[in-house]
């Protein structure tokens, strides 16, 4: 790093500002939208958007289910980072996340789950489990040239069905008729990271370090190693790189596997966390799809994604806790997700705002700027 | 096996198939003339959902007729194309990204809405009142000598929309390739840049079968939530947006072919009908399954017969 040129490195400053602009214009605009939707909808506005903003960091319990969200949130987003880099526009990571929680019930509740291999043995199995689902999709274009977008959106939904079958007929329950099953022996379970008299946050297990090292991991891959090149090149410009030699065709179908294996990953954290401890049906409550946001807010960097995997945790979870308290039902958080892919995803700039303005202001259009704007 | 075969043929089972089609096909029509004008539309899913919805509670508003809240439904379907096409030609946006928006909108919103529309039920519409479409009874053939009754027993009883997604086949292609706007569509979605040097405005013809699609989309889940089911529930569109985008690929972006393709995967859903009353020893999840494994193994075995093709005509 100590070769880059000074005037490349503000350069990079100045992109990674007007990046975190746009981002935050995006959640401005899209909670101004959700204020609104409260406002015309709910009997006390005011107390659902407190409860939304400003409950979290008031006790130890929302705060775990906070940080919880934000590992989930940012595996998730790694995993569409990963195939967005490649333009590849897979979208099996719910699948693969039920995949991985699946292989890793098996682990956990097989006799291995009662020793200390219960919870590396069951995160391997996971991320091989989402692996292979993310491999199909893959090797189903390069070979076979069937669209990845419709082949990964099925996959999603023979995974949830492999799912509630082996949870209804296979896997050992407490009693017959409850779509869970036992409770994953302790030794199966991610351990608490905070757990002694004077600090004790619920919820937040060794899930999060598994995140922070998933960051770096991907962070390594993308940018020090020659598949992250060839990756990110063919991600960029797929004929310059078929022109410079690069088997594009591997790359796709490693880059989904890779992604598939870190869907996995997400689903052993649901089910081996501590928010669980044993596999339910429909445990993941939409958190899969959410790595778009993520990772499109990120712009697909990963050292971005745990950035903003914790601002739109925080939403998440006030959302959730708005949800139970008041009037307003967590959905209205979908609306906030759609407005700010939209925005952030678009051209949409703080320049372009006043554009507009000034263009419905005054009739007279002024070609001269808005060229020199869309430089 | 021999009870499926009776099935199968059975005029109720071709009642059954019909109407699980026609949502389908309706839905596919719509992606495929967004496809064919080049802007793939993954948001069909999204669109049947808030069509579906939307179709429910207008039809819940005392006096007001079924065609209205149909029409309310496509009136839906188009707004969210409009909204696709804004952000991505207007804003530049990704437009497979915009889509996945449009999703992520309508799932939510759709729920949300139900919640407020209902007093807090986020399940389903049940409590409300909405109306039904109406079937087409068409027992008057029966007056035709031999074949009268049979006649009756296969095309009596369908959803009016049934008629009008047949229909929409006919009038897709007409326009399609009988049209000089069908031939401006087809134009911008091979190759933009022909049609933009003769004039042609590219991005408003792109618009244009977005909110078309969006339409049809919409017209699709209005079936489904006022006559497959009676009320909206969550989710009800189940991935059906998502097989219409397969049916379209697999169709081989052709009226026809499309139709084959969602009449071929409608048969796989009444299939999912049919099947828990006549073998109650397969699991449901695996009878569920099935239309969305058939739909990836058409996909592949279709690339792997168009990808020859192309080779084919590569070698020549």
């Amino acid at each position: 790093m100590s070769n880059v040129p000074a005037i490349d490195r503000s350069s990079r400053w100045k992109a990674v500002r007007s990046e975190v602009g746009r981002a935050v214009g995006a959640l401005v605009i899209a909670l101004a939208v959700a204020f609104i939707v409260v406002m015309l909808t709910s009997k006390a506005p005011f107390e659902a958007l407190d409860v939304l903003l400003t409950q979290i960091p008031q006790r130890p319990r929302t705060i775990g289910l906070w940080l919880d969200d934000v590992a989930k949130l940012t595996i998730t987003g790694l995993a569409f980072s990963l195939v967005f880099q490649a333009r590849q526009f897979s979208m099996g990571v719910q699948g693969q996340v039920y995949m991985g929680a699946l292989a890793a019930s098996y682990v956990a509740l097989s006799p291995i789950g009662t020793t200390w291999a219960g919870i590396p043995l069951g995160i391997v199995a996971a991320m091989i489990a989402g692996g292979f689902w993310g491999f199909i999709p893959g090797i189903a274009k390069a070979k076979l040239g069937a669209n990845e977008i419709v082949s990964s959106l099925m996959l999603n939904y023979i995974a949830i069905e492999i799912v509630n079958l082996m949870v209804r007929t296979n896997l050992p329950k407490p009693q017959p008729g409850v779509l869970t099953t036992n409770d994953f022996p302790a030794t199966s379970v991610f351990p608490r990271l905070f757990d002694n008299d004077w600090l004790s946050i619920p919820r937040l297990d060794i899930g999060l370090l598994l995140a922070i090292a998933a960051v770096g991991a991907v962070w390594f891959a993308l940018y020090r190693t020659s598949w992250g090149l060839k990756l990110r090149l063919v991600g960029h410009n797929p004929q310059f790189a078929e022109y410079s030699g690069i088997r594009s065709t591997f790359i796709m179908v490693s880059a989904m596997t890779v992604s598939g294996a870190l869907g996995g990953l997400l689903g052993s954290m649901f089910v081996q966390g501590q928010s669980y401890g044993m596999l339910i049906v429909l445990f993941e409550g939409n958190l899969a799809f959410e790595g778009i946001l993520v990772a499109i807010v990120a712009r697909s960097r990963p050292l971005a994604v745990p950035v903003v995997a914790l601002f739109y945790g925080y939403l998440r979870q006030g959302a959730q806790l708005m949800n139970i308290r008041t009037d307003v039902p967590a959905e209205v958080i979908g609306v906030v997700t759609a407005i700010i892919i939209l925005l952030v995803s678009s051209s949409f700039s703080l320049n372009f705002i006043k554009r507009w303005f000034k263009r419905s202001s005054a009739a007279a259009p002024a070609p001269a700027t808005a060229g020199g704007a869309a430089k | 096996m021999m009870e499926l075969f009776i099935t199968v043929f059975s005029a109720a089972f071709f009642v059954t198939l019909i109407r699980t089609t026609t949502p389908l096909l309706l839905a596919t029509m719509g992606g495929l003339i967004a496809d064919l004008s080049g802007a793939l539309n993954v948001a069909l899913e999204g669109m049947m959902l808030t069509g579906a919805l939307t179709a429910v509670l207008v039809s819940t508003i005392p006096g007001v007729p079924w065609y209205v809240a149909v029409l309310a439904g496509m009136g839906a379907g188009a707004v969210l194309g409009l909204l696709m096409a804004f952000f991505a030609y207007r804003l530049k946006a990704d437009i497979i990204l915009v889509g996945f928006a449009i999703n992520i909108l309508a799932a939510g919103g759709t729920v949300f809405a139900l919640a407020m529309a209902t007093g807090g039920d986020k399940g389903t519409s049940i409590n409300l009142p909405s109306q039904a479409i109406p079937a087409v009874n068409l027992s008057f053939l029966s007056g035709i000598p031999v074949i009268g009754p049979t006649l009756t027993a296969f095309l009596s009883g369908h959803s009016v929309l049934s008629w009008v997604a047949a229909f929409s086949v006919f009038l897709v292609w007409y326009f399609l390739y009988r049209t000089p706007w069908g031939l401006w569509l087809r134009g911008v979605g091979e190759y933009p840049a022909a049609p933009e040097a003769a004039g042609i405005p590219v991005e408003k013809i792109r618009t244009l079968s977005l909110i078309a699609s969006g339409a049809l989309a919409g017209l699709g889940g209005a079936q489904l939530a006022m006559f497959n089911y009676v009320g909206f529930t969550r989710d009800m569109t189940a991935g059906r947006g998502f097989i219409a985008l397969g049916a379209v690929l697999l169709g081989a972006r052709h009226p026809v072919g499309a139709l084959l393709a969602a009449l071929l995967f409608g048969t796989f859903e009444a299939f999912v009908v049919v099947l828990p009353g006549l073998f109650n020893w397969i699991p449901p999840e695996v009878i569920r399954m099935i239309p969305f494994v058939v739909t990836i193994l058409a996909l592949v075995l279709f690339s792997v017969r168009a990808q020859r093709a192309l080779a084919l005509r590569a070698a020549k």
